[in-house]
């Protein structure tokens, strides 16, 4: 089987919260975006002792570090063997049909909304991970004020931001 | 031949052994544990293809479905399970706190990055880890993001966040009936999950290594 059926993936990652939330895994939630500034950290050389950020997110940003080197690692192993998709690509189909053909502005857009991505996240102190799984799950009213502003603001630019009547 | 691994400098390698020794002491599950769960985590998001673009710029266009019928199922099926795992004693909670200002303008920039990006923390990694140069680029904006984050934390960015209005929990405002909330919020938002109609934007440079006979937009 080349790809998994999403309620599949949703069977899966379920169990794989579960675990990672158990006593007997982690016992914590999955978390996906405090290791960005943890990286940032390490690749800009910051004094971690100087920036109180830093030493909040010390032992969060690490855990997330090592998960990070994993799914790098199970992504890559998976789209090699399994779903067949690696390759060496710089503009995404959807965007040469929604957007624009120019790699410019791919590469453009793209580091602009990952810079806002970051700083978007960890004001809300959580992402798609953090919040939308791991805190919808636990029933969180913090996360469900989240998910529904991410949900709106999502939807609002889908439409603002790509011609979506051309076809 | 012996191998010195160097923990007290401030230079890059030493900083990442640092990483693994605060893994390693911190107790939420030995290192191996902990790269194999993000193993896990990005062989499924790669094996279910939602990190692609046209899935979630998709669903921003309202042109595929796949990602929030994945996402529901997923809380759905993990909210039941959890609270049962803490009432066993298996599991505790973390919960973030209500933070409105943090959370309404985080999740407005949140939202529209990734529409635009196409991509989350999440499933950006795998991305990278499949050949997309666009979203490393994007990573990179992250980083910068990320620092800018830590520099400014305690004169600005925590400032905007505002006071945490405390941590709640949905069963907290029916006090006697738990259980119950917790059973139909997680059947709810599980078949949620199903009723939100199938749709799918297919990227031919994606399936095009794949046999005829697997492709998933041949079978109906």
């Amino acid at each position: 089987m080349n790809r998994l059926p999403w309620w599949m993936g949703g069977i899966l990652m379920s169990g794989l919260l579960l675990m990672t939330f158990s006593v007997f895994g982690a016992d914590r939630p999955i978390g996906a975006s405090t290791y960005v500034p943890f990286f940032a950290g390490l690749v800009f050389d910051l004094d971690p002792e100087k920036y109180s950020y830093l030493k909040e997110i010390k032992h969060a940003g690490a855990w997330e570090g090592v998960m990070l080197l994993g799914s790098l690692f199970g992504g890559f192993i998976v789209s090699v063997f399994l779903t067949k998709t690696f390759r060496l690509s710089l503009v995404p189909t959807g965007w040469k049909k929604y957007k624009n053909n120019s790699v410019l502005s791919r590469l453009f857009w793209s580091f602009v909304a990952g810079f806002f991505m970051i700083i978007g996240a960890r004001l809300a102190g959580g992402c798609t991970s953090g919040h939308f799984m791991s805190g919808m799950s636990q029933m969180a009213i913090s996360s469900m004020i989240f998910g529904t502003v991410v949900m709106i603001s999502l939807v609002v630019t889908g439409r603002l931001f790509y011609n979506t009547k051309e076809d | 031949m012996q191998i010195i691994v160097k923990t007290a400098g401030d230079d890059f390698a030493s900083r990442m052994a640092q990483m693994f020794e605060n893994v390693i002491h911190q107790g939420h599950g030995s290192l191996v544990l902990v790269f194999l769960i993000g193993v896990i985590f990005g062989g499924i998001i790669q094996y279910t293809r939602v990190d692609k673009f046209e899935k979630i710029a998709g669903f921003a266009m309202l042109k595929d479905t796949i990602v929030p019928k994945m996402l529901f199922l997923t809380v759905g099926l993990t909210s039941i399970g959890f609270y049962f795992l803490v009432e066993a004693g298996g599991a505790h909670y973390h919960i973030k706190p209500i933070i409105w200002q943090g959370l309404i303008v985080g999740g407005i920039f949140f939202g529209t990055s990734m529409a635009i990006f196409g991509k989350c923390p999440g499933t950006g990694p795998v991305s990278i880890a499949e050949g997309r140069i666009d979203v490393l680029v994007g990573a990179i904006g992250g980083l910068l993001g990320g620092l800018v984050f830590t520099l400014y934390y305690d004169d600005f960015f925590k400032v905007l966040m505002g006071k945490s209005a405390g941590k709640l929990i949905l069963p907290s405002f029916f006090p006697g009936h738990e259980h119950m909330v917790v059973l139909i919020f997680g059947v709810v938002v599980s078949i949620i999950a199903f009723i939100i109609p199938k749709k799918e934007m297919f990227d031919e440079a994606d399936l095009c290594k794949l046999p005829e006979d697997q492709r998933p937009d041949r079978q109906s």
